[in-house]
Formats: structure tokens, sequence, C-alpha cells
């Protein structure tokens, strides 16, 4: 969450921009219905997703959420809704249809990720216990969710008293030690990657430009010659970076797409395989790719951009004809 | 202790199964995806392992997804599938289910 400041701004300004095509709506509503219901996507980096359609305080409310809750009225349904509670994902997105345009965080199937999730912000939490001693009744979801820890908190832990703990309870206990003694430690470990959407237009019938390429480089610290090796190895096809730094690319691709897309080179390439921060700086030692982090200090190797086998989709009659 | 010894002098030949995905040397399925003209697209497979033969699975692929496929010798790649169409799920979930690779194995390009 330290780099929340940097991107927030960024994303001020895009909202002031406010250009999206009709399109381009269109899909951040596909996606923002969709995507809570993937969970295949483990990787915590979203694209904001600002549309005018979206109203100005669900905008807001977002905005508090990203930015550890200055905003206090918003703050208990969206504490309820960023608490991990026992029900799968789905369903707290049910209950709330559409207050949240961007796709909640993944909440993590095995007990470690729910424990990290409990305790994405330390801040939340004291709130969040405070807010059960004032109005338990109005929290009545949060207490169901985080039962263990009320449990927990309750419990004074007796080595030899022969009271057997489950393991969710001694769960959570680590888990609380954890929070207390190093808060930084949980910030850190639930940092969200905001990034700026990448802008993708039609160029003609065939061709899609990425106008803000160049600034996505930028923001992920990555040369744009390697990312751009990455987006056309994954896309199989052919482009180039035009006059005004915009990325031209051959076939047809929705923003939603190229978002994947950047998605999986985010994993891959920018944030830290041991710490997951994106700190990193990407370099080449002796033909291979080395991820080297920033924060954590670890090292290690990326596999390198391979695009694979290409099959022949063009007209064979043309490929046939330069080839002589 | 003894047992030990002798399986350590078994001669092994440690590239015996270094073969496999003719061409992907980490053993991994890359399932990609490309465009075709309009809103058609071509789904690829390459890396599965050569010992299998790709015409059945071929086959068994064009039974399922009800869609047109192929199979291309590539010098670099070894054989490769063909399929017609955004087959990228249905074939991963085709080939966990049949048991030709696991998840880890596989790995999904594109969009």
């Amino acid at each position: 969450m330290d780099d929340g400041p940097m991107f927030d701004l960024t994303k001020k300004k895009k909202k002031k921009k406010g250009t999206f095509t009709l399109d381009g709506e269109m899909e951040v509503q596909k996606e923002s219905s969709k995507s809570p219901a993937d969970p295949a996507e483990p990787e915590e980096v979203s694209f904001e997703q600002n549309t005018e359609e979206i109203s100005l305080d669900e905008d807001f409310s977002n905005l508090a959420k990203k930015k550890k809750k200055k905003k206090k009225p918003f703050s208990l349904t969206e504490m309820e809704e960023s608490l991990p509670s026992g029900e799968p994902a789905n369903d707290s997105t049910t209950t709330k249809p559409d207050s949240d345009p961007e796709p909640p965080a993944p909440e993590g199937v095995d007990p470690m990720e729910e424990g990290f999730d409990l305790g994405s912000l330390p801040m939340k939490k004291k709130k969040r216990k405070k807010v059960i001693l004032i109005e338990p009744g109005e929290e009545e979801d949060v207490t169901d969710g985080g039962q263990g820890v009320g449990a927990v908190e309750g419990t004074t832990w007796q080595q030899d008293s022969g009271v057997e703990y489950t393991y969710d309870e001694l769960l959570n206990r680590v888990f609380d030690i954890m929070r207390e003694r190093n808060p930084e430690m949980v910030a850190g470990e639930k940092r969200k990657f905001i990034m700026k959407p990448p802008q993708v237009l039609r160029v003609g019938t065939k061709k899609t430009s990425f106008s803000n390429f160049a600034d996505i480089c930028k923001m992920l610290h990555r040369q744009p010659k390697h990312l751009l090796a990455f987006l056309l190895a994954e896309l199989g096809t052919s482009g180039s970076i035009d006059g005004n730094n915009q990325l031209i690319i051959k076939g047809r691709f929705q923003q939603k797409q190229i978002e994947n897309v950047l998605r999986s080179y985010i994993k891959e390439y920018v944030t830290c395989h041991t710490c997951r921060s994106p700190d990193t700086i990407l370099q080449k030692d002796t033909r291979l790719y080395f991820l080297q982090c920033e924060t954590c200090g670890s090292r290690c190797s990326v596999a390198s951009i391979k695009s694979g086998f290409q099959a022949v989709t063009g007209k064979r009659a043309a490929i046939r004809a330069r080839t002589k | 202790m003894t047992d030990t010894t002798i399986q350590n002098l078994q001669s092994r030949d440690p590239f015996a199964d270094d073969n496999e995905g003719g061409g992907s040397q980490d053993g991994h399925i890359h399932i990609r995806i490309q465009q075709r003209n309009g809103r058609k697209t071509l789904t690829t497979v390459q890396g599965i392992r050569p010992d299998y033969d790709l015409k059945k699975i071929v086959k068994a692929c064009k039974k399922e997804f009800a869609c047109n496929g192929t199979v291309v010798e590539h010098p670099e790649y070894g054989e490769v599938i063909q399929l017609q169409g955004d087959q990228r799920q249905h074939i991963s979930q085709f080939l966990k289910k049949v048991g030709l690779a696991r998840e880890d194995q596989l790995k999904v390009h594109g969009f």
C-alpha cells in the first residue's frame, strides 16, 4: 500500500479525463460481473475501472477503500465487504450487486491466505474491533466472518489446561500475534498493485492501438521492448511502436484482453516471486533475465519470452510467393 | 544400505525423460490462441509428449469440442495440434481429464 499514493494520483488524473468509449464501458461491466466469480486470478493486480456510468459516490467509496478509508461514512459497509467472511466470495458479491466496480480482492482458499486477508490492513483491524464493541448487532456479518478472532479474544490461552483448541482458533491466534508484533509486515503482504487501465482503441478494422503503452512501461519500470515482446508473444501477433509511443498491434483486441495479458506480465516479470512486491528490477545476466527485488533482496531468474509455435493464418499462396 | 548402492549403480540415462514435449524443454504444454480473419480464432497446443499419438488426441478433441483440427509438424516444436476456434478452456480441461497433463504443466497463453 506504500505506493498507493502514486497510483492513486494517476487514477484521479484518469478520472478527470473520462475518455471511455461505449464499448469500453460495456467491457468494464462485463468484467466486473465476471471477475468475482473467477478465482483463477491469484494476482493482486487490479485495474481500476472508471466509467461515467458508475455513480459518483460509488467511485468515492472505491477511493476510500483504496486509501485506507479516509472517508469514514463508507467505511462500515466497505469494511463488511472487505473483511473475509466465512462464505465464498460469490455470496458476498451477490449481496452487494454493483457497489464495487472493481473486482474484490481474491479470497484465498487456503487458511493462510484468509488469515492474511483478515489482517490486510492493520488500521482496519483495530477499527473493526472497536466497531464490534460499539454496535455488535449491526456487524453481524463481521462477527460471523471473524468468529475465530472473537473467540480468541475472549479466551486466555493455557498450555496445560487440557482444553483442545481447534485448528482455526490456533491459526487465528498465530495471525493475531503476527499482526500485533509487526503491523507493517501484514500491510505489505496485502499490498495492492493498482494500475492505470490500458487504453486500447481500435485502429481501422484490423489493428488495435495501445495508446498509454509507454506510460505503463514507465509505471512498471520495464523496458518497452521487453513488454512489447511479451505482449506480442502472448497475443500471437505482430505489432510495433509508432511515432507517438503508442503500440499498434495487429488484430482486434479489447481492453479486457490486454488487461489480462498485462496481469500475467506483472505476475511473471514485475512482482517479486518471493514477497510479491512490485518494487523490482529486471536485469539481464548471461543471457538470462533475473528479477531482483528491491524490498526483500531476493533474486530469481524468470523465463525468457518465447512466442512458440505460430500457425499459418494468412494466405498460404502469399507466403509461398514470398519465399520463392 | 546395499540396496541403495545397487540402485545407484544402475545406469540410468539422465536424459531419458528429457524429450518430453518435442521442443519445449520445460515439459509444459502451451495452449495458445491466434486470431484469424474476422472474429475467428485458432487454438494451438504445443508440447504434448511425442510418445502419444496426437492424431488420436485430435480425433477425440474434434468429436468432443465439435470443431475441426489437425496435427502439424514443426521442425522446432515437434507435432503441434491445431483446433479451430477458441478451445483453450476445453482443451485444458480435456487434457486434465484424460490425464495427459497436470494443472501445473499446462500453460494457457493469450488474452
